[in-house]
């Protein structure tokens, strides 16, 4: 048996699964005592269940995203290496920036050392402004940390309570910009994100639960709870992972579909193509700024049952807020749920008061109660499938660097939307037809993230450097580094010690992972050439455990 | 110029990680690995002021409105080539279009040194991509004027080929003095056709030129030529290895040289050429060129080697004489006449031996430009080729109507193809219509004409 938990802002979701069926489901308020929501859900889903076979929990949660849009986080402050390239005048980092000296090439060699006096004069700087948290940021470090490594050592040496973090950690993908912010949201999200696990696991500990516990990441892979802690950032934005992920398990297999969450004031659009969610291919923009975090391709449009209608001249506009429920629920302001009422998509709240608002808002235009709802309609439908043609559209024009990867490119378009989430129901139908596509509104879509965190199953990656003229490799996961033979080293022994590494890792995350089921995901070797000579090689791959959905939901099966 | 204000500037960058001409040849897969490196640590493809696009493949009949391809386009281009020049011309359409400021084509395998007729491989190059996307231009947005400034280290004698006789292109091309590099051309004196007199212009620069004397070339020569011209789309064909790391040329330009230059030239689109010394310069040069395009800061950009250059005063004064030498000659560009021993008749005529160095093809030209008086006139090029160890690769006919052809000229051009399709010797004949974007090629043996259009 597993279960799926999702914390969101509003709501705690949570569900058991069994042999492919939902046995319970659960929907509480998300309160301010993280502890007792989830206390609360588990006590539903776990009623009448012998905990002993229960065999996996995987959360996943949005406090941790909602706490850097908040800005309810101590202030990190940045010591940035650069070195020569782009003008420092362009990084605009929403934190405190010290520039060091010190810089590394593209082959991760130094070409110009650290200025010990100089990062001494920084730090101390720093601490009279009362920072306490840093992010260590050079450019190139994945290919070489040891300035980094410096940095923090002085750190520990001179503020031993500080925390530091170091980029070739933290962002280890070559974006130094996005490293930087990677590595910022990290420094400030360790502590309340080790707050968040402890809530889960005095809740597991008081239910005496001794399953595995996994969190969801943004990529709609899992980290086991306790390793979870080394990379906070990766978990945020697990809530559109975790209903892309409960689509999945919802629906056919091997379908190109588009999975559209409506909530109360934002519609979270996520593209499954043949079957996979498609992944981001940059990292996801968290508060505004650009990250390392691997997310999958979300877009979320500032639309949703409790928007606010208003009139802007002689046009119906929406705004991105919510002032309270829909007008025939008893709220103060006509809602696109007031149109679902008049058009009799819903059943919910007052039809007089649904009427009263939808008149209030067309009578100015000359538009009946009728008009105004199906004008309201399609303003709604219209901006959800806008930006779906425009995801389909981006997928297409995604750059490729490789001959075989351009030809490659297909024109593929969904033939399901799914709608999932409270406001999922009325405009669904809509939003298909529109796209020439089939509705589906799955069994169990209100709780269909908490079936994604439920069905998700553990994935982790090691990325593998080699360079025969230097003769070491470095894991860039770990800052692991290793020596390798200049002459006998191949592609073959790359991957192998990729492998190797990687089923070592899993066996220390106590994951069991065959051999064959590991993935290769990014895979170039080159030719160092010196003059006109090859030097050397460099072998750069990157392996995975399978991503995905541990299986399907037996739709009926209630 | 065009208006510019708040638009981004379009990259492509292609590295084409699966071609080589073969594996130790300089023009291989990992030519641009380290540029990859420096862009995306850069983060350059996340600034608000660039915007990254995706490769699309130029269609056989874009490449056969600009070259002559014996014995078809399918025969001279793999995949590779397709998307090097689609990739061009997707930049300039969005460029000619309003929708982006400018562009950079970071893309490979070259192009400048293919000319007119392909035959093969030569100087790395099979089609010649700002050609194929110059042309593509004048047909689908009705750009007249062109300017193509190549800042590579070798002469770009494909392009000059090309645009030779067109009065409406002006090629300007600086390059290591040709009597000590490949192409081995480039002299002042070449210069253009009579109907284009000084609309090509050649500046050689002595080995060991330094970025002094090339702003020096920049502000006093192509600058004012430019303004002259009043081009409506510039082109740089920005080729790297000026830079004085380079293992083929010895010139000694800096990353912060190229990054100038492309501020002054303020090209519409630049196109990757040549640059070899893919680890000390590429990366940064390339980071330097774009920035510079994107109106960013790029006076950060520096190799880790850098040291100042001081060049002879006999150098600087050699490039001074050159560059007077030239103005001169630009100026008197409407008033010469063509020289009368190529002048046969309504002809001006001219035999040209091509050499395909990576290839090891000969091939034997004669060109022919019909004098009209009310237009460019149409162009007849006659050739054969030897491909090594005495094969031939045949003789074929190939006639060119421009893009302002008289109704005359267009009626004596088709009339000509006709005719040569029943001469025995020609194995292939073609017809490039540019007015209409009509291609005909004309294969002896079969008896079959293939026919594209637009």
């Amino acid at each position: 048996m597993y279960v799926g938990v999702d914390v969101g802002g509003t709501f705690t979701d949570a569900v058991l699964l069994s042999n492919g069926v939902i046995r319970a489901t659960a929907k509480m308020p998300t309160k301010a005592d993280l502890l007792e929501s989830i206390l609360e859900a588990l006590d539903v889903v776990l009623k009448d269940v012998n905990i002993r076979e229960l065999k996996r929990i995987v959360f996943s949660t949005t406090v941790i995203t909602n706490l850097i849009a908040g800005q309810k986080h101590d202030k990190v402050a940045l010591l940035l290496i650069p070195g020569p390239g782009l003008s420092h005048k362009h990084y605009d980092f929403k934190a405190e920036v010290c520039v060091l000296s010190g810089a590394i090439d593209y082959r991760g060699r130094e070409i110009v050392p650290l200025n010990e006096k100089e990062i001494e004069e920084a730090l101390s700087g720093l601490a009279a402004k009362g920072f306490k948290k840093v992010g260590v940021v050079g450019k190139f470090s994945p290919r070489n940390s040891a300035h980094e490594k410096r940095v923090a050592a002085i750190i520990k040496e001179k503020y031993p309570d500080w925390q530091a973090e170091l980029g070739f950690r933290a962002g280890p993908q070559l974006n130094f910009p996005r490293r930087a912010v990677t590595t910022c949201l990290t420094c400030a999200t360790r502590g309340p994100y080790r707050i968040f696990v402890n809530s889960v696991r005095q809740a597991l500990a008081k239910r005496e639960i001794t399953a595995e516990v996994f969190i969801l990441k943004a990529d709609g892979g899992t980290l086991p709870l306790g390793n979870s802690v080394e990379q906070p950032v990766e978990t945020i934005f697990s809530g559109p992972a975790a209903s892309t992920l409960g689509v999945q398990a919802l629906t056919p297999p091997d379908v190109t579909e588009v999975a559209v969450d409506i909530g109360g004031t934002t519609t979270d659009i996520a593209l499954i193509l043949n079957g996979q969610p498609l992944l981001s291919a940059k990292g996801a923009r968290v508060d505004e700024q650009l990250t390392q975090v691997r997310a999958l391709a979300v877009k979320s449009v500032p639309v949703g049952g409790d928007s606010v209608l208003e009139l802007s001249g002689n046009e119906i506009v929406f705004r991105p807020e919510r002032l309270g429920p829909a007008y025939c629920m008893g709220g103060p302001a006509p809602t696109p749920t007031d149109a679902l009422r008049v058009l009799g998509l819903t059943a919910l709240g007052d039809e007089d008061k649904a009427r009263e608002a939808m008149e209030d808002l067309g009578a100015p235009l000359g538009m009946s109660a009728g008009e105004a709802a199906g004008k309201v309609m399609s303003l709604v439908v219209n901006s959800i499938t806008e930006e779906v043609k425009k995801m389909f559209l981006e997928w297409e024009q995604e750059p490729a660097y490789r001959i075989w990867e351009l030809l490659q490119k297909k024109k593929v378009r969904p033939s399901i939307v799914a709608g999932v989430g409270g406001g999922a129901d009325g405009f669904i139908s809509q939003i298909a037809s529109e796209l020439g596509c089939q509705p589906v509104i799955p069994p169990y879509a209100p709780v269909a993230n908490a079936i994604g965190a439920a069905v998700a199953r553990p994935t982790l990656q090691v990325s593998l450097r080699a360079d025969t003229e230097q003769g070491y490799y470095n894991i860039r996961e770990e800052g692991f580094q290793g020596k390798i033979d200049r002459q006998s080293f191949n592609e073959r022994k790359a991957l192998e010690l990729a492998r190797e590494r990687l089923l070592g890792k899993a066996a220390g995350y106590g994951l069991d992972v065959a051999l064959d089921d590991i993935e290769v995901t990014y895979q170039e070797v080159f030719n160092m050439i010196r003059g006109w000579d090859t030097a050397g090689r460099l072998y750069d791959l990157t392996v995975q455990t399978p991503r995905g959905i541990a299986g399907r939901i037996e739709i009926g099966g209630k | 110029m065009r208006e510019s204000i708040g638009k981004q500037t379009g990259l492509i960058f292609f590295p084409a990680f699966d071609w080589a001409i073969s594996p130790t040849h300089p023009e291989r897969e990992e030519r641009l690995l380290y540029t990859r490196d420096q862009i995306f640590e850069e983060g350059i493809m996340d600034l608000p002021q660039i915007s990254e696009y995706a490769p699309v493949l130029a269609t056989a009949h874009d490449i056969a409105r600009t070259h002559f391809c014996v014995p078809r386009v399918e025969d001279q281009t793999t995949e590779a080539h397709l998307i090097a020049a689609g990739a061009a011309i997707l930049l300039a359409d969005e460029i000619a279009s309003g929708r982006l400021k400018n562009g950079f084509a970071l893309v490979r395998p070259p192009g400048h040194h293919s000319m007119r007729v392909v035959r093969g491989n030569r100087g790395f190059c099979n089609i010649n991509n700002e050609a194929i996307m110059v042309d593509y231009l004048r047909r689908h947005h009705g750009i007249k004027r062109v300017a193509i400034v190549d800042t590579d280290v070798h002469h770009g004698d494909g392009t000059q080929d090309i645009f030779w006789h067109d009065p409406d292109v002006l090629f300007i091309s600086f390059h290591q003095d040709g009597r000590t590099l490949y192409p081995g051309t480039g002299f002042t004196n070449e210069a253009g056709g009579p109907k284009a007199y000084a609309r090509t212009i050649n500046i050689p620069l002595p080995p060991g030129t330094t970025d002094e004397s090339l702003m020096y070339v920049v502000d006093n020569l192509i600058l004012p030529v430019l303004n002259d011209f009043k081009p409506e789309f510039i082109v740089n064909s920005a080729g790297q290895d000026n830079h004085y790391t380079d293992p083929l040329g010895s010139m000694k330009i800096t990353a912060q040289g190229y990054a100038r230059l492309t501020e002054k030239l303020r090209p519409d689109l630049a196109v990757l050429e040549g640059g070899y010394a893919i680890e000390t310069a590429l990366p940064y040069v390339n980071m330097g060129i774009i920035l510079a395009l994107a109106g960013l800061d790029y006076t950060y950009v520096r190799e880790p080697d850098l040291r100042p250059f001081k060049e002879s005063p006999d150098l600087a004064s050699d490039v001074r004489w050159t560059v007077d030498k030239l103005m001169r000659q630009w100026e008197k560009r409407d008033l010469v006449v063509p020289n009368p021993e190529h002048v046969k008749g309504n002809y001006y005529q001219q035999v040209k031996s091509i050499y395909y160095d990576t290839d090891g093809i000969n091939e034997n030209q004669l060109e022919k430009l019909r004098l009209c008086g009310n237009c460019p006139g149409y162009l007849t090029i006659d050739t054969k080729a030897t491909h090594g160890y005495g094969r031939t690769g045949g003789r074929a006919l190939c006639v060119s109507i421009p893009f302002t052809a008289c109704s005359s000229c267009r009626a004596e051009a088709e009339d000509l193809y006709e005719q040569s399709k029943k001469i025995k010797e020609y194995q292939h004949v073609y017809l490039q219509d540019k007015p209409s974007d009509i291609f005909l090629s004309y294969d002896s043996a079969s008896g079959q004409e293939r026919r594209s259009e637009g």
